[in-house]
């Protein structure tokens, strides 16, 4: 952050000056893809509730919906760091995990269909009453340009 | 109009330890600058010390603390907790509730017949009678007692408690409010009819003080730059949020920044930033400060608070803040001081740290405009005045 739009004036800081460059910073990182990934969703599972009223809330909350949804449920590799006895406990973990890989695999794989159509109902009630509200504005707008003044 | 004379002050608890909110606080000391400046102050309160069991834990009866007589009144045994319980969890999911609803939840808050008989057998001897925070059924039920005497200090803010149709019986019967910032005014001008004559904002003094950074570090070996959060730590006041932000901040930057906690309630951080929380618990305002003093930034997440004292120490002890963007009032305070940033997602919450890390003299300039905001807004001679010209309008 050491961008040279954010700057300190003669007259001192101006902080909406600031939080607008932060914003405008954001905005550009979250298209470029800066902001991704599932940690990010988690973090702000707390803030969803604090956001209903911003005007970017359900397009937010749909993005963090996004980088969630879908559980890693891939195997991956078992690994130990202590010496000694760390081959004997692989060995352990993954015969543990080669019984109950099958099950898991089978749980996680229905959760992550639920989860995905989840979402996609949830973007495509956002779309319709995004449309439904657009063109209610334009109607909106129209008749009001047609009343005499 | 003469002045008013005998004064009393009505809240709950009286804040006497560390356990006692913001609210009780901001009263005991709006009481002590009211008796000193020579009028004749009564503290009206209950024996209770714990806002969630509400038992009785000190002794009733009367206890001279330097200017003030504090009068302690039992709370009624008849309290039903899972009933005000069971109807306040569904206010606070903004279900539906009746009036007798409303009603049932305040009986079973915390009350005292005897404080009300006291108010009703003695009351006329009290000039103005100033109550707090709102949420309480002892100051619901007591405004009704005086309420041409009345001043409420209710601390609002803007959540499901606020609409009930109970609230707008207190707020609109009594003489007047005393507001604690303009944006708190403004909510309760947008909730109820107000008599702009008899709605002022007061807000609270602050004393200043030296803050030692070095020392704070010296004292806990802290040698990398910190984040403070000092308060009650509980999901209303958006410190599970803070925690979650900041271990998410060092996974991402590979910045390695501390996150110093005081005050009370149980912390449960994410494990990654476990080792990286450096909780001190209850400490001395001296400590507090210092600790303020020494911070990269003082983080106030919640998003419900009607004054933060502690982002006006935080300014007075030169370090910038950074709050939410939906707590109103703090990010009103940010914006009329020039002294903080307020973030609404973590990306924000990201980039506005991120700036406050690695350019110093952004960050000096800020704490020292929020620095002047207090000397010239929160210095004790102007709330003074402004308090005194409300209790005798």
């Amino acid at each position: 952050m050491t961008d040279a739009k954010f700057q300190v004036g003669a007259a001192g800081v101006d902080v909406d000056q600031l939080v607008a460059d932060i914003r405008e910073t954001v905005r550009s990182k979250m298209e470029s893809g800066a902001y991704a990934g599932a940690q990010l969703a988690r973090a702000e599972r707390f803030n969803l509730q604090n956001l209903k009223r911003d005007e970017n809330f359900f397009e937010f909350y749909l993005e963090s919906l996004r980088e969630a949804v879908y559980i890693d449920i891939n195997d991956f590799e078992i690994r130990e760091r202590r010496r000694g006895v760390g081959p004997l406990l692989v060995a352990l973990k993954r015969s543990i995990w080669s019984l109950l890989k099958f099950y898991t695999y089978r749980l996680w794989s229905q959760q992550n269909q639920v989860n995905g159509l989840l979402l996609s109902a949830t973007e495509e009630i956002d779309r319709k009453y995004r449309d439904r509200l657009k063109a209610l504005e334009d109607r909106v707008a129209r008749l009001e340009s047609r009343t005499p003044p | 109009m003469p002045p008013a004379r005998r004064i009393a002050f009505l809240s709950p608890r009286f804040a006497d330890g560390p356990t006692v909110g913001g609210a009780e606080t901001l009263l005991r000391r709006l009481a002590e600058r009211v008796a000193a400046a020579g009028r004749d102050v009564t503290f009206l309160t209950t024996c209770a010390t714990d806002h969630f069991t509400w038992a009785n834990a000190l002794p009733p009866g009367d206890r001279k603390v330097g200017r003030i007589t504090v009068r302690y009144f039992p709370v009624d045994a008849t309290r039903d907790v899972p009933t005000f319980l069971a109807v306040q969890n569904r206010i606070s999911r903004l279900a539906q509730v009746t009036r007798d609803e409303e009603l049932v939840w305040l009986k079973n808050s915390v009350n005292s017949e005897a404080l009300y008989a006291h108010l009703r057998d003695e009351g006329q001897a009290y000039d103005r009678v100033v109550m707090g925070p709102y949420l309480f059924g002892l100051v619901y039920f007591a405004s009704r007692i005086l309420p041409d005497r009345t001043l409420l200090l209710p601390c609002l803010h803007d959540e499901s408690f606020a609409y009930l149709s109970v609230m707008r019986d207190l707020f609109e019967s009594v003489r007047g409010c005393l507001f604690n910032t303009v944006p708190e005014r403004d909510l309760a001008a947008r909730l109820f009819t107000l008599p702009p004559a008899h709605s002022s904002v007061v807000g609270m003094g602050l004393d200043p003080f030296t803050a030692d950074a070095e020392r704070f570090r010296r004292a806990r070996g802290i040698r990398q730059p910190y984040v403070l959060y000092a308060g009650r730590r509980e999901p209303g006041k958006g410190t599970p949020l803070l925690m979650d932000y900041l271990g998410v901040f060092r996974e991402r930057t590979r910045q390695d920044v501390k996150l110093v906690l005081t005050g009370s309630g149980p912390i449960d951080p994410p494990p990654a930033l476990a080792p990286h929380v450096i909780d001190l618990g209850f400490v001395s305002e001296e400590v507090k400060h210092d600790a303020m003093a020494g911070a990269v930034a003082f983080c106030h997440p919640s998003v419900n608070e009607s004054l933060s004292i502690v982002i006006l120490e935080s300014w007075l002890a030169g370090t910038p803040v950074l709050v939410h963007a939906g707590g109103e009032v703090m990010r009103y305070q940010c914006r009329q001081s020039n002294g903080g940033l307020w973030f609404r997602n973590y990306p924000e919450f990201e980039e506005s740290l991120m700036l406050l890390l690695t350019r110093p003299e952004i960050r000096q300039a800020m704490a020292a405009r929020g620095k002047r905001f207090v000397e010239s807004e929160y210095a004790w001679p102007q709330v003074e005045a402004r308090l005194l010209a409300a209790l005798d309008a």
